[in-house]
């Protein structure tokens, strides 16, 4: 039989029809489809046993607890966990990045040593020989920079500098605790300040961005939203007063726009208007400040000073005195450079509207006991400050350290005027960086002892800055063994102290950390959890106090609190400070010159970590556009400066000058250009390298008078249509 | 020719389609429900817990396989046999076991399991309670799915036929 044309064309026929009665092409579509949504670039979820495990976040400085999930005991992912005073459920975009930094490809994996320009990894046996003996040459010539705001950590760094004769050289990377910590003391008051933002039924937010960077923050929000029920008129009322839209500013019933870094004349304004309504205080210095405010705070000048109208002011301030529960609250858009003149007027505020010790007031949180001789206590950490003494160094009035340390800390990329700190970081005679990832500050280092993360080892979070009452948790590893050939920077730290005959009592920090959490445990606290509301026990409800082992309930989590506030005695509203601080003339226009505020989120990032990978895609393109950061400023302001959306501005700062980009936007105030924070890496991956300018590199750092702190909130730079 | 091109293609389809289509896996161990069931007396929890979120938990750690097989029998039969295999390759080096799943559901559904205790597990599982080999895994070699994974259609079906809602959150959070 032949095969003809007739054939051929009978057996594909036939072959289609049969094929439509299979699954040939219906699975295949299927299966396409499926396939089609198998994205190699997304990261999945490994399969194995889950299971969840609680720990607290160190890289946030807001302290919250972490429920953390593990899939064979590897964290893959975070969320808050529900029973911890400070996040209540919620985690911060840094909180949950703790997972994700574990796997980054910009750790640092082995003991680096520099040689030449280029690094060689080294045995960790070699580098603790080296680190001991650069201990012992060094004596009496150490510094160091602690990236950790509040745990026990400092304790071991200011402990051994004070066996090395250096206590005077322990600095901390600048903050609002830092700042407010030094206010407060100045005007004599004790304890930490905290705010009990739950209870309050008035926040007036003076540049604190209370949801983003100041304080507490998923306290905060906590307490934001726990006063505000669907169909139901809020129980507060929040208003913030800042030069931008920020997180807080998007979230409150009123955004008076205010020109940076002038948050302490607003709050003079409203305390002269406060005392014209009869408020008064017995502080001894209240004759002085009623004074001083009357005089050079009328309402007037506080516009001229601040760009707020008079009549807004005086809303504000019959708010204020109209409410049951008002809170003031100061600080930074940026969460840094504020001086401490702001904060010293916003307390003198919260005194004389008698705001302190009572619930929904400011807080006076007790500071928990030192475990290690020699240590310093919170107050004296305030005292050190970071960039005076780099500046006075880069100067050449005071000498570069022959030794320097820096513990989770980059002051390479995140001080003002960042090139200049750079430079004179740059002049220590041998600089040991103790880093999870190739930061710029590790970069310029000259031994680099890669510390493990957060899950990586023990720590602790004490009385994070913000939280109205006392609160200690415990950092837990959640991993075996480390991911890398890591050490916890705190063992590290003790062994070379031991090995240089410098032995601070203690040869592991876990056994630091029992010794803290043995003698926390004495404090009269109580364990918080869903059945301890810790706002309702500030309100006055009353708690247990703890008997037992403490540290078994913080090994799963739980947060030790002490809710009794410090008593205060001879507090003062820091009149003659203030009077000398501020300086109460506006300052006068310059052709060419625009005050320059900072956009922070918290989701690009710290100094100490970079950008977080998982947060990439939500830098918008009116922040980052390709390789360029996108500064913007409303239409008023383009216009008063002829530029449009699209031109390029090139900003100059005493220690350098950046190129940025313009975005229109009517979120930022008129005579102001805000630039997002986070960017200009030089350092760590491809995920945070070469992205954008670093705003910090062209902002001003001043030395505040009488305070003695530095400030540089209030930041003008040069400007150039390019 | 009609016919026979009919005929081959039904043939392909029905039975040559498949076997390209799917590639057919054994799991690394011979494990026994059965025998973990009846002679050990174990019940499903044991291994399948629930997370407090309803989801399913996960397959068990090798540390759990290790509470009972820590050391090898040395025995010669094929189930010692097997279990000296489980000790030396997974327990004692503490190397996850590649379970193979047969139904896996992506990472953007949310299924819970503790909405679904009204059924028993055979009605979406196979019956591998009862089973003292467990059954070839076959994975789809174009989407990578095991075949047995339930697709959106089935979850939609009997959503529907309970009047349970087919909302998109309902699935996907």
């Amino acid at each position: 039989m032949g095969v003809d044309r007739r054939a051929v064309i009978g057996l594909i026929a036939g072959g289609a029809v049969g094929t439509m009665f299979t699954p040939v092409l219906w699975k295949t579509t299927s299966s396409i489809a499926l396939w089609s949504q198998n994205w190699g670039w997304i990261p999945r979820i490994p399969k194995g046993e889950r299971k969840y495990a609680y720990t607290t976040s160190k890289l946030c400085p807001s302290g919250g607890g972490l429920k953390v999930l593990t899939v064979d005991g590897l964290p893959v992912t975070a969320a808050g966990n529900p029973a911890h005073p400070l996040s209540m459920g919620g985690v911060s975009a840094l909180g949950l990045s703790e997972c994700y930094m574990l796997y980054s490809p910009a750790r640092v994996k082995k003991p680096m040593l520099k040689a030449g320009t280029a690094f060689k990894e080294i045995t960790w046996d070699e580098a603790l020989s080296l680190f001991a003996d650069k201990l012992k040459a060094a004596k009496g010539k150490v510094a160091a920079v602690s990236g950790d705001q509040s745990g026990t950590a400092n304790e071991v760094v200011s402990a051994l500098l004070a066996k090395l004769g250096c206590a005077d050289k322990f600095f901390l990377m600048p903050s609002e605790a830092q700042a407010a910590g030094k206010a407060w003391q100045m005007m004599g008051g004790h304890g930490l300040v905290g705010y009990d933002l739950a209870n309050a039924d008035t926040v007036l937010a003076l540049g604190a961005d209370l949801f983003e960077s100041s304080g507490a923050t998923l306290l905060n929000a906590r307490s934001y939203s726990a006063q505000r029920s669907t169909l139901e008129k809020p129980a507060a009322k929040l208003i913030y007063v800042g030069s931008q839209r920020t997180t807080t500013a998007y979230a409150s019933r009123k955004w008076v726009p205010c020109l940076p870094g002038q948050e302490a004349a607003v709050a003079l304004g409203l305390a002269a208007l406060l005392i014209k309504g009869g408020a008064a205080s017995d502080a001894s210095d209240f004759a002085d400040f009623k004074a001083f405010v009357t005089a050079n705070y009328t309402p007037e000048k506080v516009e001229a000073l601040t760009g707020i109208k008079a009549a807004a002011l005086e809303k504000m301030a019959k708010k204020l005195a109209e409410a049951k529960k008002p809170l003031v609250v100061a600080g930074s858009e940026f969460g840094q450079g504020a001086g401490c003149s702001a904060y010293m007027a916003a307390l003198a505020v919260n005194i004389l509207l008698k705001r302190i010790n009572v619930p929904g007031g400011v807080y006076a949180a007790p500071e928990f006991p030192k475990v290690l001789d020699g240590a310093l206590s919170r107050p004296q950490m305030y005292a050190g400050d970071l960039v005076k003494y780099l500046t006075s160094v880069a100067g050449g009035k005071t000498p570069a350290p022959d030794l320097l340390i820096t513990y989770d800390a980059n002051p390479a990329f995140g001080l003002p005027q960042a090139p200049a700190m750079a430079k004179a970081l740059e002049s220590a005679g041998f600089k040991v960086a103790f880093a999870s990832f190739m930061d710029e500050t590790a970069a310029q280092a000259d031994l680099v002892l890669p510390a493990s993360l957060p899950m990586e080892r023990y720590d602790d979070v004490v009385s994070p800055y913000g939280a109205p009452f006392a609160v200690y948790s415990l950092v837990r590893p959640l991993l075996k063994k480390p991911v890398h050939d890591t050490r916890a920077a705190c063992d590290v730290l003790l062994a070379a102290a031991a090995k240089a005959g410098l032995a601070l009592g203690a040869d592991s920090f876990d056994k630091v950390l029992k010794a803290k959490v043995a003698t926390i445990a004495k404090a009269g606290g109580f364990v918080a959890g869903k059945d301890i509301s810790v706002s309702a026990v500030l309100a006055g409800k009353d708690a247990p106090a703890f008997t037992g082992d403490l540290w078994k309930p913080l090994m799963e989590g739980a947060a030790y609190v002490v809710a009794s506030p410090v008593k205060q005695d001879g507090l003062s509203l820091g009149a003659k400070t203030l009077a000398a601080a501020l300086k109460a003339d506006a300052a006068k226009a310059e052709d060419g010159v625009i005050a320059l505020t900072v956009a922070y989120k918290a989701r690009s990032g710290s100094p100490a970590v970079g950008i977080p990978a998982q947060d990439l895609t939500a830098v918008r393109d009116n922040e980052l556009e390709g390789h360029m950061t996108v500064a913007k400023l409303n239409a008023a302001t383009a216009k008063m400066l002829k530029v449009e959306a699209g031109d390029k501005l090139k900003l100059t700062g005493p220690a350098g000058a950046i190129t940025v980009g313009v975005a229109l936007s009517e979120s930022v105030m008129t005579g102001v250009l805000a630039v997002p924070m986070g960017f200009g890496h030089t350092a760590f991956d491809d995920f945070s390298k070469n992205k954008g300018q670093n705003v910090l590199a062209v902002m001003t750092a001043t030395e505040e008078p009488a305070t003695g702190a530095s400030s540089w909130s209030g930041s003008k730079v040069k400007i150039a249509k390019i | 020719m009609f016919i026979v091109g009919l005929v081959g293609a039904l043939v392909v389809g029905w039975w040559g389609f498949p076997q390209l289509l799917y590639s057919q896996n054994s799991q690394p161990i011979r494990f026994s429900h059965k025998v973990h069931m009846e002679s050990a007396g174990m019940e499903c929890k044991q291994c399948h817990t629930y997370a407090a979120s309803g989801q399913y938990v996960g397959l068990p750690a090798t540390e759990a396989c290790g509470e009972c097989h820590a050391d090898e029998t040395g025995g010669t039969s094929d189930s010692d046999k097997e279990i000296d295999k489980l000790v030396k390759t997974y327990v004692q080096p503490n190397k996850p076991i590649p379970w193979l799943s047969y139904q896996f559901q992506p990472d953007n559904v949310f299924f819970a399991h503790t909405a679904h205790t009204g059924f028993e597990c055979k009605t979406c599982h196979p019956d591998v309670a009862n089973m003292d080999n467990p059954p070839v895994q076959y994975t789809d070699r174009l989407s990578t799915y095991s075949k047995q994974t339930m697709r959106m259609p089935g979850c939609e079906r009997c959503h529907a036929e309970l009047g349970v809602s087919n909302a998109c959150y309902v699935c996907h959070k």
